[in-house]
């Protein structure tokens, strides 16, 4: 930003905030406890008949749910007029707005005094971006609910839920999967909902080579974590092993130089799918040993013949599995510290004899 | 015999192999060595200098066909010589080369009193050549294999490919490490070379020099200088400790 942008923007937000301050008056503290206001409010806004006209000709309830209030975690926190400063005269002034989507943006902003961080997360998400273009984009209040704000992701289902209500065919995708399946059985802590991989304010456009390259690091968070996967019989050392692989190096390498959209090496959703990934040994597995060619050829049209033991399907190589590079690695083993210990040992003592012992 | 006469040791064609192989070498390293530590900070930082891992390979494997070529070129030329200027295997391993290094290990602990006399050129030398070739061709041919993978799958066992990702990545390491050992000790660093040993970029190499390190060539070269020099000092005596001259 220029200096002189920069003068205009300290300008208008003072102007703002004087516009504010004189408009709504400065907040006073308040006379009422927060409860002892809400009960003034809800004495009208009970009522399922109060509603309130747009310009565009459209109307929307002002109704709020007393008993959703109450078990919210503002009940008796935070006072009616903090989210809705301006409306403690009764009758309240008049205000004009041109649609919903005006009125709600408008709202947003309440947010942002108390969650300042997970807001200025939301600006930097998927989310804002549509909403900025124009586009239907949730802001706070569409998944944390305006007055029925409680803990999100208590059951952990429940985030999943939310997101479904926008996102219904990766919700149905995902509760057929492994981890949906998980979700919906007796541990459904240890599955993975929405906001585990993709974030929960700050959402990154899944299609980004930034968000893709990060896909090792998002599914390390479970599938590097021994604990957690013992009691699935699963190997916490799928990261590892292919991160040291031909794909796992150039996606660490390319991860800080990762921009649009440009696919430069595979990660782990290209070969196990995404919401509707599987077990690997149930039928339809795009990494079952009879499908892995197919799966090669996603991105190697021409991968033939025994490509796909190329890829040591996240095993350590051993004497059993892939015996040859397991070979190769413990002859340069031996090999490397013998030459160059031999070489360095010969220089030690040319060195010694020529200079110090001539 | 004057300190400043010179003799040719390598022609313009081994010394622009040699300038040629040495850039290549760095080149290589360079783009390689961040692919080996892909998780170093440094790593992170060349690939930037390059502006991605794609175009880092790019010149990567630019220099390894130039490597590829290099190496068929020098044979070539080898045989060229061989066969039409009739010229000497100077660089084939002898059952001497074997009786030199024992005899050299045993001048460094003091067994003997006079260092192994070592023909055009000696076991030390021989190694590194033979290393080079050997290296190259490992290199070459497991690059070739990481290049072409699906080419390789198409005919051979998959299995192959990560194999040459491991001979590649540890034999590169390990002429790495034989370069900045044993090559910058013998070129730059050992006593009477320090600091710097021109003879591969001038081509030329002093009388003197060649007397001291190559003597049995010297023999063969200059039979009168030898046998004025042998007069001068037979060889019962110990010969003069070496001299440190740049």
């Amino acid at each position: 930003m220029s200096p002189r942008r920069h003068r205009l923007a300290l300008a208008a937000t003072l102007l703002t905030a004087m516009f504010a301050a004189t408009s709504y008056g400065l907040p006073e503290p308040p006379k009422e406890s927060p409860s002892e206001e809400a009960e003034g409010c809800l004495g009208c806004h009970e009522d399922p008949s109060i509603e309130v006209a747009f310009a565009d000709g459209t109307r929307r309830t002002l109704q709020v749910d007393r008993n959703a209030f109450a078990q919210s975690v503002h009940s008796g926190k935070v006072a009616c007029s903090e989210c809705h400063p301006g409306f403690q005269e009764v009758p309240h002034p008049e205000r004009r707005f041109a649609s919903e989507d005006e009125f709600r943006n408008g709202m947003r902003q309440a947010c942002q005094t108390c969650h300042f961080q997970n807001y200025s997360r939301y600006m930097d998400g998927v989310h804002h971006r549509v909403a900025k273009e124009g586009g239907p984009a949730p802001s706070c209040v569409d998944c944390h609910d305006a007055h029925a704000v409680t803990p999100p992701g208590k059951p952990r289902s429940r985030v999943s839920d939310t997101c479904s209500t926008c996102h219904s065919d990766v919700a149905e995708a995902w509760a057929k999967s492994v981890h949906g399946r998980l979700a919906s059985g007796p541990k459904p802590d240890d599955a993975p909902v929405c906001t585990d991989c993709h974030r929960s304010h700050d959402i990154q456009d899944p299609k980004t080579q930034a968000f893709l390259l990060r896909t090792p690091e998002t599914c390390a968070k479970c599938h590097a974590d021994a604990e957690r996967m013992k009691p699935y019989g699963l190997s916490a050392s799928v990261v590892s092993t292919y991160l040291s692989d031909f794909h796992g190096m150039t996606a660490s390498l390319e991860a800080p130089h990762a921009e649009g959209t440009n696919r430069v090496t595979a990660v782990c959703i290209d070969c196990h799918g995404f919401h509707d990934i599987t077990k690997v040994d149930e039928p339809g597995s795009k990494v079952m040993k009879e499908n892995l060619l197919k799966t090669c050829q996603q991105c190697h049209p021409d991968a033939a013949g025994d490509f796909p033991s190329a890829w040591l399907s996240h095993f350590e190589p051993s004497l059993t599995r892939a015996p040859l590079v397991y070979l190769t690695k413990q002859f340069y083993t031996l090999l490397i510290p013998f030459i160059i210990g031999g070489l360095v040992l010969q220089i030690l003592l040319h060195f010694w004899r020529v200079v110090v012992n001539r | 015999m004057s300190a400043h006469e010179y003799v040719e040791r390598f022609s313009t064609r081994q010394r622009i192999e040699h300038l040629f192989v040495m850039s290549l070498f760095i080149v290589l390293a360079l783009t390689g060595f961040p692919q080996k530590f892909y998780d170093a900070g440094w790593a992170a930082a060349v690939v930037s200098l390059f502006g991605g891992v794609p175009q880092m390979r790019v010149v990567h494997r630019a220099a390894g066909y130039g490597l590829l070529f290099a190496t068929v070129f020098h044979f070539f030329f080898v045989l060229l010589e061989v066969v039409v200027r009739k010229a000497r295997l100077s660089m084939v391993p002898e059952r001497q080369d074997f009786k030199d290094a024992i005899h050299q290990l045993r001048y460094y602990l003091r067994l003997e009193s006079t260092p192994a006399r070592f023909d055009r050129f000696d076991y030390r030398e021989k190694f590194e050549y033979w290393g080079l070739v050997f290296g190259n061709s490992i290199m070459v041919g497991s690059g070739l294999v990481l290049l072409y993978p699906m080419l390789v799958a198409r005919y051979l066992p998959g299995e192959l490919i990560p194999t040459a990702k491991i001979a590649h990545s540890n034999e590169g390491l390990m002429a790495f490490l034989v370069v900045i050992t044993w090559h910058v000790y013998n070129a730059h660093f050992a006593p009477d070379i320090f600091p710097f040993n021109k003879t591969i970029f001038t081509g030329k190499i002093s009388k003197h020099h060649l007397q001291k390190e190559h003597p049995r060539e010297f023999e063969r070269l200059f039979p009168e200088d030898a046998s004025t020099e042998t007069a001068a000092a037979p060889p019962t005596a110990p010969p003069p400790a070496p001299a440190r001259e740049t």
